[in-house]
């Protein structure tokens, strides 16, 4: 194959070389991936329509802020620790926005959401001000707000548009479709774009990017920009969900989130990592606690295996990848 | 070629340290086949060898860091494992590694007994000696609480070969140890390794400086592709023949071809360029299509000139133009939208993106070029890609693999190219420009240069080689401490750039500066 | 000499940030109605207690260049062993979470140091995974420990100002402080949080050390989560990530980079302290929470705005611009140009 014609494939080795260590990498990958699956074939009602859709239904929440949170990571940025905050206080947000309707409300939304994180990513991008730090301090700076503005008091609805996001159509939640159609558009901006490119050098090496002339500062407020209109996405989809919101809207998806990236294989070191992998990411956690509770197992167990799921992909993923740097 | 031992422990039979056979790979790569020397009580023993010879990997079996895969090392007399850092240590290894190997956020005094085990009590009569061992290695102004992050680059590395000195080691490593100290600070390194050779250590010694390792060291061993080519004692050597060994071949001197003094126009003109502390109003036009140097040791603000036009230098001041108009100084966004490329002397940090494919890095500085309204357009990437393919002389077959997995000659080759065949850049800024680049690649990228010249770039580099500064430069700038010594165009004597570079002004005011010297006398 | 220590970051945050809390606690009298008493300074080392070890346990793996997420996981896990192993004997109860939380630090050690991982996915996985692991043990309930003496002991008045629990946390971090000052780990850890590759070439037991300083967290994170749930008699499954979240602000508040190889313990102490003295500050002033919480996004955005590198260019760029030209500020070089 001539390599000078394929611009567009992400990066990765090429040279053919598969190395032991790195196979064995894979079969583990594979023997995973096919236990979880003898393991759900096994299991009672796992393989029915009805169950498909209760898995991808409960992964898509979580998957979309997930997407968010890998353009953040592939940029080199690490993570974003306030999610959970900025999702609640866009949900109370929308909620109360009803009463203008349901676009302009979404539109306040996704636009607050997004500014509220691409703040942050400026000072990141611009001022190499370090991100967890900088997001702790964004999560007290969000919630407190929300709480003294809201007075501490869930948020109801001002009108009613917000229920047409609880729509199923075709027997699946509309939140499925947002997922698929944000995960196929955000794999081809990373793959085919400008920006994409630019985001995968710089959260690679942000020192050479920068001498290089790169715009440094543009793209990781640009990534985080957007990272923040899909958190707004998730949030709108919760409020609407729960049909009220207070700050703790969020809940735990500020480490769902980083659970879903890290368990699709993308690295916290930047420069790596793509939408599809964390859509994969965020079904392999949905589905695998499926198969646990339909097993019967607690809600604890469910969680712990979610975590060694994580902690197991964190290990590969490392493993191969510094094979194939040796 | 075995015969010969030192003068300075005639007697012994049994050398201290002989490495027998080893090898070792990494996947597929064989670093080292079958390297074996020796080196006796009180000897300092070179190790030379192109960049991919094995030296290094040598040095880390040698030193606790690999595990050879064949073959063995006696220290003594005995045979040693050395599974680790720790391990070698305790048997008495003590290392100068080749990337500076102290920590900024600790003391002075922290760093020179960093890594000592012996004791796990925290010693506060150390004093002494480490004041003494500071001193030892020429650092008398600096202090043992100042953290070390203060000091410059050259002191840093002063004080590791202080470290690895202090420790009563019977073997010392030091692998590169002077390559990023001025001459004056060598000096005291040598003094220093004389000293501890003198109290009957083994000492191996690498180095690129080929004229430090004749006069230094007793002898050298040669290794090329993963074998010891020859050990001979240093008498025997020339530079040429050392090369020669080296390279399996005989060194050529390319001849340089001077551009033609014309007018041509002033492309970049730099006033009044001020770093605090590290230069002095420095000034200088270039002209479209010729080569210009900056040439000075380490520390003489040759390399602080480039980096302040690049915009790197965030508080250096100068008023810079380019094509008559202004830049403002201290923002490499700036100077790049202006037309200065700059190819950094650190190439993994500061310049390439090693994960990424050659094809991405020869393109990250033209993303616009090959986009059509943010999208990549494949008919233009592969355009681009194929031209600058052919201009940098690269391997088609090789653009999709990762910059990482190239050679240091490719790697350079990558980030020149990254930086050519385009018609906003102006001026082209390089760094030591083939450092860490072994000789093919170096004359590739020399031709490169040239080419860019040629194509109407005026082309400025800094360098400590004297041999680079004058087959490449048609003009060059030697500076010292921060300030321009002398303006040379033409063919200088390498000793008159030297001179210049080692000593400034002061001493060749006979030569250079009689002019301005001559009326006052 | 002394002032340029007293302004390094590792001594001057602390100290800016105790001072300042202290003024503002003594000063609670002038803007509110209340009065302080004694019980307020040992409302205060309680406050400093429950938070103490955890803090202690994340700002070790800070200044050994790592971020143990897990440190809440095993106080969590901790509280629980403690509860439910410790019904009949407290010292069975705090062994069990010791000696668990020894363990997770010890394999997690051996995962970060052995492979070279990034801690900070994985910590998070074990964080999750622990989470977990409590709600499963305990079905996700609350769990009561019905020793009502251990509770009523731990909490007891001692010198006016102080109770077994703060003790105990405060001579832990004595403790640390003396260990790291007065042996070379001290040295050792701040080395290989600054630079990890320069420490093994100095022959410092990087893997070693590493491992060491995981199992020193767990053990310590799981220590405060027992000694909370003798506290409350109670062990909670999920505390939420507020403790770590303060527990990270009193790292760096206590002048721990967050980069590595700068801090120490009695800067965490100090920072710790802050972070105890506002929340008292706050029930006693009866501020509503969130203004707490507005108070902390402050400080913590100071700190890492004043840390950004990037910003320390721009800073220095123009302080370049507005010197006087012919260098006013610029140290005379040694030669003059010819």
């Amino acid at each position: 194959m001539n390599a000078l014609s394929a611009p567009a494939a992400p990066p990765r080795q090429r040279d053919g070389l598969r190395h032991r260590p790195r196979l064995a990498v894979d079969a583990v990958v594979v023997a995973g991936v096919l236990a979880v699956v003898a393991v759900g074939l096994s299991t009672d009602r796992f393989v029915t329509v009805a169950n498909a859709k209760a898995i991808i239904t409960s992964a898509s929440l979580v998957g979309i802020a997930a997407l968010g949170l890998t353009l953040i990571m592939i940029g080199g940025s690490a993570v974003s620790l306030a999610i959970s905050q900025s999702v609640a206080a866009i949900g109370m947000i929308f909620l109360s926005a009803q009463s203008l309707g349901l676009i302009p409300a979404l539109v306040i939304a996704v636009v607050v959401g997004a500014l509220i994180t691409g703040l942050q990513g400026a000072v990141v991008g611009y001022a190499a001000a370090n991100p967890v730090v900088l997001t702790i301090a964004a999560s007290f700076a969000i919630a407190g707000l929300a709480t003294g503005i809201s007075g501490g008091v869930s948020v109801a609805p001002s009108g009613l548009g917000y229920d047409h996001l609880n729509a199923t159509p075709g027997g699946v939640a509309l939140s499925v479709y947002v997922l698929l159609v944000l995960a196929l558009s955000l794999e081809w901006v990373l793959r085919r774009t400008a920006f994409g490119r630019s985001l995968y050098m710089v959260g690679e090496n942000r020192v050479a990017a920068r001498a290089a002339g790169m715009p440094v500062g543009r793209t990781t407020t640009v990534a985080w920009l957007a990272a923040g209109a899909l958190f707004a996405v998730t949030a709108v989809f919760t409020a609407a969900f729960n049909t009220s919101a207070n700050v703790n809207l969020g809940g735990t998806l500020t480490f769902d989130a980083i659970a879903a990236v890290l368990a699709g294989g993308t690295p916290i070191s930047g420069g790596r990592g793509s939408a599809l992998r964390t859509l994969a990411g965020a079904l392999l956690v949905s589905a695998v606690s499926d198969i646990l509770l339909l097993r019967g197992y607690s809600t604890g167990v469910q969680v712990m295996v979610k975590g060694l799921i994580v902690l197991a992909v964190v290990v590969l993923v490392h493993l191969r990848t510094r094979e194939s740097h040796a | 070629m075995q015969q010969r031992l030192t003068s300075s422990s005639p007697r012994t039979s049994e050398p201290l340290v002989r490495v027998d056979g080893l090898a070792k790979s990494y996947g597929s790569t064989r670093a080292v086949r079958a390297a074996s020397f020796s080196i006796a009580a009180g000897e300092i023993h070179a190790l030379c060898g192109h960049n991919g010879a094995g030296k290094s990997t040598v040095v880390k079996m040698l030193s606790g860091q690999e595990t050879p895969d064949e073959g063995a090392i006696h220290l003594g007399g005995e045979a040693l494992d050395l599974r680790t850092r720790q391990v070698a240590q305790r048997h008495g290894v003590a290392l100068v590694d080749q990337e500076l190997s102290v920590v900024p956020s600790l003391t002075v005094a922290e760093n020179l007994v960093l890594g000592d085990g012996r004791t796990p009590w925290v010693n506060r009569r150390a004093s002494p000696r480490s004041r003494a061992l500071l001193d030892s290695v020429g650092l008398e102004h600096v202090g043992l609480d100042q953290p070390l992050g203060s000091l410059g680059i050259g002191e840093r590395q002063l004080i590791e070969v202080a470290r690895a000195l202090g420790q009563d080691a019977r073997l010392v490593i030091l692998d590169e140890p002077t390559a990023t100290l001025s001459d004056v600070e060598s000096e005291y390194v040598y003094a220093s390794v004389r000293k501890v050779a003198a109290a009957g250590c083994a000492v191996l010694f690498v180095s690129h400086r080929l004229g430090e390792v004749l006069t230094l060291c007793d002898r050298v061993t040669v290794m090329r592709d993963g074998q010891v080519v020859a050990t001979s004692t240093s008498g025997e050597l020339t530079i040429d023949s050392l090369i020669e060994q080296m390279l399996g071949e005989a060194p050529h001197h390319p001849q340089k071809v001077t551009a033609a003094e014309v007018d041509r126009d002033v492309v970049l003109s730099v006033e009044g360029l001020t770093v605090p502390g590290r230069v002095q109003d420095f000034a200088l036009s270039l002209q479209a299509g010729r080569v210009y140097a900056v040439a000075g040791q380490l520390g003489s603000g040759a390399s602080d000139v480039l980096r302040a036009i690049a915009g790197l230098v965030p508080e250096a001041t100068a008023s810079v133009t380019v094509d008559g108009a202004r830049v403002a100084v201290g923002r490499p966004i700036a100077a790049v939208r202006a037309g200065i490329a700059f190819v950094s002397n650190d190439r993994k940090s500061e310049g390439l993106f090693l994960d990424k494919p050659v094809s991405w890095n020869l393109l990250a500085t033209r993303l616009p070029d090959v986009t059509r309204l943010g999208v990549v357009s494949r008919r233009r990437w592969t355009a681009r890609l194929s031209a600058l393919v052919e201009l940098c002389g690269l391997d088609r077959g090789r653009v999709g693999q990762s910059v990482g997995a190239l050679s240091g000659g490719n790697q350079q080759k990558v980030f020149v190219g990254r930086c050519l065949g385009r018609d906003d850049v102006r001026v082209l800024l390089l760094d030591e420009p083939t450092r860490g680049v072994d000789v093919g690649g170096r004359a590739a990228i020399h031709t490169l240069l040239r080419d860019a010249a040629g194509a109407g770039l005026a082309v400025l580099f800094s360098s400590t080689e004297l041999e680079e500064l004058l087959d490449l430069a048609d003009v060059v700038v030697t500076m010292h401490k921060g300030v321009v010594v002398q303006r040379h165009e033409g063919e200088p004597a390498s000793a008159v750039l030297l001179r210049e570079m080692t000593h400034g002004a002061g001493d060749s005011a006979a030569h250079g500066a009689v002019v301005a010297a001559g009326g006052d006398r | 000499m002394m002032l340029a220590r007293v302004t390094r970051p590792d001594v001057l945050l602390p100290l800016t940030a105790v001072g300042l809390t202290a003024i503002a606690f003594a000063m609670v009298p002038v803007y509110t109605d209340t009065t302080l008493t004694t019980f307020d300074v040992y409302n205060t080392l309680q406050i400093f207690a429950r938070l103490g070890l955890v803090a202690l346990a994340l700002g070790i793996t800070m200044i050994a260049g790592e971020f143990d997420l897990s440190v809440v996981g095993t106080y969590a896990l901790g509280g629980m062993l403690t509860v439910q192993a410790g019904q009949e004997s407290w010292a069975h109860g705090v062994l069990a979470a010791v000696g668990a939380g020894a363990a997770i630090g010890l394999v997690q050690g051996c995962v970060i140091a052995g492979l070279r991982l990034p801690s900070m996915p994985v910590t998070l996985a074990t964080y999750i995974a622990l989470l977990g692991l409590t709600s499963a043990l305990s079905g996700g309930l609350t769990k009561t420990y019905s020793n009502p003496e251990v509770t009523l002991w731990v909490d007891q008045v001692v010198l006016t100002y102080f109770s077994p629990r703060s003790l105990v946390t405060l001579g832990l971090f004595v403790l640390a402080a003396v260990i790291l000052a007065g042996t070379r780990w001290g040295r050792e850890l701040r080395a290989i949080g600054g630079d990890r590759r320069a420490s093994r070439v100095a022959g410092v037991r990087v893997n070693r050390l590493l491992v060491g300083t995981f199992v020193v967290s767990g053990a310590l994170s799981a220590l405060g989560g027992s000694l909370l749930s003798f506290s409350l008699g109670s062990a909670n499954p999920d505390p939420g990530v507020q403790p770590l979240i303060l527990a990270a602000a009193a790292a760096l508040l206590g002048g721990v980079s967050l980069a590595g190889g700068r801090g120490s313990p009695l800067g965490l102490l100090g920072g710790i302290l802050a972070v105890a003295l506002l929340a008292e500050i706050a029930t006693v002033a009866a501020f509503p929470g969130y203004v707490a919480q507005l108070f902390y996004a402050g400080l913590l955005g100071v700190i890492v705005i004043v840390d950004a590198p990037d910003l320390h260019h721009t800073v220095t760029r123009l302080r370049a611009r507005l010197r006087p030209p012919g260098g006013g500020g610029t140290r005379p070089l040694s030669q003059e140009t010819p």
